[in-house]
C-alpha cells in the first residue's frame, strides 16, 4: 500500500548561497578525478571517497562475487519542532541525526543483486547512525562494517536470484538491472536555518489559544517544524556530491466527536522553503479560523450518502487524486515487477488522459502558483541530476519516472531515484504538475457542474474543497483502486439552494475509469505539499493542479465509531466541576 | 448522574475527605478530577477505583563511537496514565486478556504540555478518564461473557485493598549539561582507538530525572523524585575463527555526578577492551560438568536472573474460551517454605539498602501503584519465606508488599526486587575459595576448573543471539533463559588461568542454587537498569527501574557448561581501516 498524508515540510533553495564549487560531468570512473576534487572538497566527501575506493578495490580484487558498483550516501538532518495546545507550549524538540546508506551491486548491470523478484524486496542498507562531527575514525569504522554487511547480503541475494532465474520462465521485461549515468561532482552550501524559538513559541501559544477557545473542540494543536537536510553522496563511478535544502511548515489540527459518535478532524498545513518564508501571522490566523469553522460546520453537517455523480475537485484535491491514481502507477520499477498491476506499462504513446491534459514532474521547480514546492532537489539519491520529465503530453503517455533501474524501452534514469535514509532506492515522484488546455474561470466551472447535474438528473453534485491525503494499491493481487480522504465536502444543488457541508465521505475508484471522466478544469492552480510513503520510505513531494470537473465520482461512507461523546461535562470549574 | 453512583460514593469519599490539603498543582488537578469521575456510570457499571499517574521529567541520552558523537538528545516529557477499574475489588475488568485491548478514539494527549496549566490538565484527565472508563466497561462485559463458558479452578479476587499512603517529597530538578556529557562520551569512546582488534564499540550515557505524581480514589497521594542515569560501554570483535565476541561495562547512579570519576570509568573500559582483545585468540571452551566458581560480580548477575526474576508469582488471565493463556510459572512459588538455598544463606530485599555510605541503585520510595515498600526477608537459612507482590492477588496470597514497580500485564503491576542482598552466615576469603575449587577439581580428576568473572547481564546481545539463547534454554530444562558468560576462565591445578569463549550454561535454574558449597567474604554490588525486555536487554524498554544485587563469590559443586554449535560469519574480505589514535 502506498499512501500520502499531509505530514509535510517544504522548502525552497538558497538562491543566496549559490554553488561554490566546480560542476562537471564525467563519463567513466576512469578519471574519478583527484584533480577535480581539490581543496574545496568537504571533509565528509573526502572520508567517504577514500573509504569507498579502499573497500571497493579490495572487494573487486578478492571478493567472490565481485562488485561492479558501490556508493555511500550520508543524510544529515537537523530538525526543530515545537507544538502548542490551549495556549501552552506542549513540546519542543531539537534533533540532529546522520545516517549512512551503503549500496553495493555485485554481478553485472545485466543481472545484479537488485533484480526485482516477486515478493522479495531487496533490502541491503542498514541506515546506521554515523558520527555527527566528521570524525574520521568513527566514520571509517562504520563504513567498513556496513560495507561488509551489505556486501554479504548482496552476494547472498545474487546467488538466490541466479538459481531462481533458472527455475522460472523469463519475465516479460528483459531489461538490465542498472543503467549508465554520467558522473557529477558538485558541492553546494545548504543554508543554515535560523529559528527564533522564543518568537515561534509565542506565536504557537497565541494560535493554539484560538483553537482551544472553541468549546466543541476536544483536542487541538498547532505545530511548527523546520528542517535542514544535507545529502553527501559518492560512488565508484566518480560522482562526488554534497547538496541539500531546508523546509518549514505550520500544521493546524482540531478534532471533535459528533453527537452520533463520528470522530471528526479538520486540519491545514502551510509549507515554505524556510521559516522566514512562512506567511504573516494574520494569514495563519485566518487559516486557523477556517479550520475551526469547518469543524463546527462538520459537527452539524449531515452524514454523506453513498453517491455516484458529477463533482468538482479543488486544485489541492485534484493534486492528490493525480498523485494517487496516476503518479504511483508510472513509477518505473512497477513496470517490470510481475507482481504489480502494471496499469500503464503497455500504454506508452497511447491516450491515457483526455487530450486537453498534460502531466509533468519537475524536481527543478522550486515555486509554483506562488507556493514553495516540497518535491524539489538538485540531484536524486543516485546522484543523477534532477530534470523535468514530461510524462503525459496532450493525453498521450510518453514515459515513466525512472531511477537507474531501466525498463524496456527506457534505458536511462530521468533523475527520480529517491529514498528516505535507511531504505533502498526506487523511482518516486517529485513535483507533479497537471497542465490543462481547457481552462475556464472557477465560476464557469461551477455552472458546468450544475449543467452536468441536471443532464444526469441527479439531486446534487459534490465539491471537494480540501483533502488530507489518500492511498492506493498497485499490486496485481489487490484491486487496482485508490482512496482519497476529503476533509471538507459540500453538496452543490442545481436549484440555487446554498451549498451544504456533509461529513464522512471517502472518494473511491479505479484509475482508468476515473480518468475518462474528466470534463474540464478551472484556471486556478493550487499546490498540495506533503510526504509520500512507499517502499523506499517517506519522501517530500508536491502535486499541483487546477480544479477538475468530473462527470462521475464515487463516494463511500467512512467507517465510523459509535462511541458516545464524553459522559461528564467539561471540567470548566477549576475546583472540580461539582454541579 | 445515576443514583447508584451516588450510593457508591460515601466510602470512597471518606477516604478523600480524610486527606490534608496538598499544595501541589498537579496533585490538586488530579484529586479534583478523581472526585468528579466517580460519578461516571453507564450500563450499571460504575468505577470503584481510579488512579492517575504522571511522570514529569527530562531524558538525556547520547552515544559516541571512537571519539565521534553519534547523537545527543534532550527530551522533556510529561507522561500521564489513567487507570479505571469498574466492578469491585472481588471482580473487575482486569486480569483478563481483554484488559487493555479495548481502545476508543483518543482525545486526551499521550503527552501533557510542557507548560503547566491546571485547566488543561483537568481537561486532559477528563478525556482520558472518559476513554479508560468506557474501555473498562467493555472489558468487564467481555470478561463476564467469557466466564459463562469457562470455570476458574479457584476464586481469586482481582485487586487487593490497600491503606492509603500520603508521601509528598520535593520534586526533582532536571538538569543535564548536554555538552559536557557529550564530550565525556566522546572521550570515553576514544579509549577504544588504542585497541584495533575491537571492531565495533559504543559508549552511551543517559540521564533520566523525573517526578512521579500519583493519586487514587482510595486517598493515596504521592510526589516522589525518580532519577536514574548510567554509562554503558559495549564492544564487539571477531575471534580468530570469525565468531563474534563481545563485552561491556556499565555504571549506574541516581545522578550523573554520583558516577565513578571519568578516569575510573576509562580504566574499566580499557580493562574490558584488553580483555576482549585477548579473547580474539582464546580457545573455544569445551563441554564441562563440574565445580564452578562465580566471583562476586558474576554471582550477583546470576542471582539477578535465576532468583530475582522469579520472585513474582504469575497469574493467568481469564482468556477467550478454548484459548487459555498460560504465563511462565515461577520456580520459587512452588518452593514456598521449602529449601531453595543452602542453609547458610539468607536473601533480603531492602528498598533502603546502603552500600559504602550511599544508597544502592534499587532504592525507591513507592512502587508503580503508590505503595511504599518495606524491607523483606525472602529467604531465611535457605528456606523461601515470601515472594514479591503487587496489588494483584495471586494464588495463596493477597496484599501488596510494595514491589509492583513496573507496568505488568492485564492491568496489574509487575513485581520486581529493589536491592537484593544475598547474605551468608559462613564465608571464606577469596583465596580460599579458589583453593577449594582446585581441591574439588583434584578430587574429581578434572583437568581444570572454571571461574566466571562476568556474565552478559543486563544483556548486550543482539536480538538474533537472544532468540537463539531462548530456544536453547527451552531444551535444557530451565524455564527462563540465562545469559552467557562473557569472562570465563579455565583454572588449572597449578593455579594458571586461561580465558575461553563460546560457551554457555545448561540447566541453570533455581534448583542449581542448592549446589552452592561456599561463599566468599567480599560481596560486591551489581547495580543495573531493569526493564521488561528479556535479560533486561541493555538500553531497551520504555519503562526502566533501577535495581541492585549484592552478592559474595559463590562456589558451585556442579554446573553444566556446553559449547553450542553456531554458524560463524566469514571474516570480512576487506581489512579494517587503520585508526588514527593521534587524532
Amino acid at each position: 500500500m502506498i499512501c500520502w498524508r499531509d505530514m509535510p515540510l517544504v522548502a525552497q533553495p538558497s538562491f543566496r548561497n549559490g554553488r561554490r564549487s566546480i560542476f562537471a560531468f564525467l563519463f567513466a570512473a576512469l578519471f574519478a578525478g583527484d584533480a577535480l576534487l581539490a581543496a574545496e572538497t568537504p571533509k565528509l566527501v573526502e572520508i567517504l571517497a577514500t573509504e569507498l575506493d579502499r573497500n571497493f578495490q579490495t572487494l573487486k580484487e578478492k571478493g567472490d562475487p565481485k562488485p561492479y558498483f558501490a556508493a555511500y550516501a550520508v543524510t544529515d538532518n537537523e530538525i526543530v519542532s515545537m507544538e502548542a495546545t490551549s495556549g501552552l507550549l506542549a513540546a519542543k524538540d531539537t534533533r540532529h541525526s546522520r545516517n549512512l546508506d551503503v549500496t553495493i551491486r555485485v554481478g553485472s548491470p545485466k543481472l545484479d543483486n537488485y533484480r526485482r523478484q516477486p515478493r522479495d524486496i531487496a533490502q541491503f542498507t542498514l541506515g546506521s547512525a554515523v558520527s555527527l562531527d566528521d570524525n574520521a575514525n568513527a566514520l571509517k569504522r562504520r563504513l567498513w562494517l556496513d560495507t561488509d554487511s551489505v556486501y554479504r547480503s548482496a552476494s547472498q541475494r545474487l546467488t538466490n536470484i541466479k538459481s531462481d532465474t533458472q527455475m522460472k520462465v523469463d519475465a516479460v521485461d528483459q531489461s538490465d538491472d542498472f543503467s549508465k549515468a554520467p558522473a557529477s561532482i558538485e558541492f553546494r552550501t545548504t543554508p543554515e536555518f535560523k529559528v527564533n524559538e522564543k518568537q515561534w513559541a509565542e506565536r504557537l501559544r497565541t494560535w493554539s489559544r484560538r483553537l482551544s477557545g472553541a468549546q466543541e473542540i476536544l483536542n487541538s494543536a498547532v505545530s511548527f517544524q523546520a528542517q535542514r537536510e544535507v545529502k553527501t553522496f559518492v560512488n565508484s563511478e566518480g560522482t562526488r556530491l554534497q547538496h541539500g535544502r531546508t523546509f518549514a511548515r505550520i500544521l493546524i489540527m482540531a478534532r471533535a466527536k459528533a453527537y452520533d459518535g463520528m470522530d471528526l478532524a479538520t486540519s491545514d498545513t502551510i509549507e515554505a522553503e524556510e521559516p522566514g518564508r512562512l506567511p504573516d501571522p494574520k494569514v495563519v490566523e485566518a487559516r486557523i479560523d477556517k479550520v475551526i469553522a469547518d469543524l463546527r460546520g462538520l459537527l452539524k453537517a449531515p452524514e454523506v450518502d453513498p453517491f455516484v455523480g458529477p463533482a468538482i475537485l479543488s486544485g489541492r484535491a485534484s493534486g492528490v487524486f493525480f498523485h494517487e491514481i496516476f503518479g504511483h502507477r508510472i513509477e518505473g520499477h512497477r513496470q517490470k515487477d510481475e507482481s504489480e498491476g502494471q496499469t500503464f506499462t503497455k500504454r506508452v504513446n497511447k491516450e491515457v488522459l483526455p487530450e486537453f491534459l498534460s502531466v509533468y514532474f519537475d524536481p527543478t521547480l522550486k515555486n509554483y502558483a506562488n507556493e514553495d514546492l516540497y518535491g524539489w532537489y538538485d540531484y536524486d539519491d543516485e546522484g543523477v541530476k534532477a530534470r523535468r520529465v514530461s510524462v503525459v503530453e496532450q493525453g498521450i503517455l510518453k514515459t515513466f519516472l525512472l531511477s537507474r533501474s531501466p525498463i524496456a524501452g527506457f534505458p536511462e534514469s530521468n533523475g527520480h531515484g529517491r529514498r528516505q535514509a535507511g531504505a533502498e532506492i526506487v523511482a518516486r515522484q517529485s513535483n507533479l504538475v497537471v497542465d490543462s488546455a481547457k481552462k475556464v474561470p472557477t465560476a464557469e466551472l461551477r455552472q458546468m457542474l450544475i449543467a452536468e447535474i441536471k443532464r444526469q438528473s441527479k439531486p446534487y453534485g459534490l465539491y471537494f474543497e480540501s483533502v488530507t491525503g489518500g492511498y492506493t494499491t498497485t499490486r496485481s493481487q489487490g484491486l487496482q483502486a485508490f482512496t482519497v480522504i476529503p476533509l471538507v465536502v459540500y453538496r452543490i444543488y442545481p436549484d440555487g439552494r446554498p451549498d451544504e457541508l456533509v461529513r464522512g465521505a471517502d472518494i473511491v475508484g479505479t484509475p482508468l475509469a476515473s480518468f475518462a471522466k474528466i470534463l474540464a478544469t478551472s484556471d486556478k492552480l493550487e499546490v498540495f505539499n506533503g510526504y509520500c510513503g512507499a517502499e523506499s520510505g517517506s519522501v517530500p513531494v508536491s502535486a499541483s493542479s487546477p480544479a477538475l470537473l468530473v462527470s462521475e465520482i464515487e463516494v463511500q461512507r467512512k467507517n465510523r465509531s459509535q462511541e458516545r461523546p464524553p459522559l461528564l461535562p467539561r471540567p470548566s470549574n477549576p475546583l472540580g466541576g461539582v454541579e | 448522574m445515576k443514583r447508584r453512583t451516588l450510593l457508591a460514593l460515601p466510602a470512597l469519599g471518606a477516604a478523600l475527605r480524610g486527606q490534608t490539603k496538598i499544595d501541589d498543582p498537579f496533585l490538586e488537578a488530579m484529586v479534583a478530577e478523581l472526585t468528579r469521575s466517580l460519578r461516571l456510570s453507564i450500563a450499571g457499571e460504575a468505577p470503584y477505583y481510579i488512579e492517575y499517574m504522571v511522570e514529569d521529567g527530562v531524558n538525556f541520552g547520547c552515544q559516541a563511537t571512537l571519539g565521534g558523537l553519534l547523537n545527543s538528545v534532550v527530551a522533556p516529557y510529561r507522561l500521564p496514565r489513567v487507570m479505571v477499574r469498574v466492578g469491585s475489588y472481588e471482580f473487575d475488568n482486569t486480569n483478563a486478556v481483554y484488559t487493555g485491548q479495548v481502545r476508543g478514539a483518543r482525545y486526551d494527549s499521550n503527552r501533557w504540555p510542557l507548560e503547566f496549566n491546571r485547566q488543561q490538565i483537568q481537561q486532559d484527565l477528563w478525556l482520558a478518564t472518559d476513554r479508560a472508563y468506557k474501555a473498562a466497561v467493555q472489558e468487564i462485559t467481555l470478561k463476564k461473557s467469557a466466564l459463562q463458558n469457562i470455570t476458574l479452578s479457584e476464586k481469586i479476587n482481582d485487586f487487593a485493598k490497600q491503606a492509603p499512603l500520603v508521601k509528598i517529597l520535593p520534586a526533582a530538578k532536571p538538569r543535564t549539561d548536554e555538552k559536557k556529557w557529550g564530550d565525556v562520551a566522546r572521550r570515553l569512546s576514544a579509549a577504544f582507538l588504542a585497541y584495533p582488534k575491537v571492531l565495533d564499540s559504543r559508549v552511551e550515557i543517559d540521564d533520566s530525572v523525573s517526578t512521579f505524581y500519583f493519586a487514587n480514589t482510595e486517598g493515596t497521594r504521592v510526589r516522589a523524585p525518580e532519577m536514574v542515569c548510567g554509562v554503558r560501554a559495549r564492544a564487539e570483535a571477531f575471534a580468530a575463527d570469525g565468531a563474534i565476541i563481545r563485552n561491556h561495562r556499565y555504571f549506574h547512579a541516581f545522578r550523573l555526578e554520583g558516577l565513578p570519576a571519568e578516569a575510573v570509568i576509562k580504566q574499566e573500559i580499557e580493562a574490558m577492551a584488553r580483555n576482549l582483545t585477548a579473547l580474539v585468540d582464546a580457545p573455544l571452551g569445551d563441554a564441562y560438568t563440574g565445580p564452578v566458581l562465580f566471583e562476586a560480580f558474576a554471582a550477583g548477575q546470576l542471582f539477578a536472573q535465576v532468583f530475582g526474576n522469579q520472585l513474582q508469582a504469575p497469574r493467568d488471565p481469564v482468556s477467550v474460551p478454548g484459548r487459555p493463556v498460560n504465563l511462565p510459572p515461577s520456580e520459587l512459588e512452588s518452593r514456598m517454605n521449602g529449601r531453595v538455598l543452602p542453609d547458610f544463606m539468607d536473601v533480603i530485599d531492602d528498598p533502603k539498602a546502603v552500600w559504602n555510605g550511599r544508597p544502592l541503585f534499587g532504592c525507591n520510595e513507592t512502587d508503580y501503584e503508590g505503595v511504599a515498600p518495606e524491607k523483606l526477608t525472602l529467604v531465611e537459612r535457605g528456606t523461601m519465606k515470601t515472594l514479591l507482590y503487587s496489588r494483584q492477588p495471586v494464588r495463596g496470597h493477597e496484599g501488596s508488599n510494595g514491589r509492583g514497580r513496573m507496568p505488568g500485564a492485564f492491568g496489574a503491576a509487575a513485581a520486581v526486587p529493589t536491592n537484593l542482598l544475598v547474605q551468608c552466615r559462613d564465608t571464606v576469603p577469596r583465596i580460599e575459595l579458589k583453593k577449594k575449587l582446585l581441591e574439588l577439581v583434584k578430587q574429581r580428576n578434572k583437568p581444570y576448573g572454571i571461574i566466571v568473572r562476568r556474565m552478559d547481564y543486563p544483556s548486550s546481545a543482539s536480538m538474533v543471539e537472544l532468540r537463539r539463547l531462548a530456544n536453547a534454554m527451552q531444551g535444557s530444562g530451565a524455564s527462563r533463559p540465562v545469559s552467557s558468560p562473557l569472562e570465563i576462565f579455565r583454572v588449572y591445578p597449578d593455579g594458571r588461568e586461561e580465558a575461553i569463549r563460546g560457551v554457555r550454561f545448561r540447566g541453570m535454574n533455581v534448583r542449581a542454587l542448592r549446589d552452592i558449597l561456599a561463599a566468599g567474604n567480599e560481596p560486591e554490588p551489581v547495580e543495573y537498569m531493569l526493564n521488561t525486555a528479556p535479560l533486561a536487554l541493555m538500553g531497551a524498554g520504555g519503562y526502566v527501574v533501577g535495581a541492585a544485587v549484592v552478592c559474595p563469590s559463590l562456589l558451585f559443586d556442579e554446573v553444566e557448561i556446553e559449547r553450542p554449535q553456531e554458524e560463524r560469519p566469514r571474516p570480512p574480505v576487506v581489512t579494517p581501516p587503520p585508526l588514527d589514535s593521534g587524532a
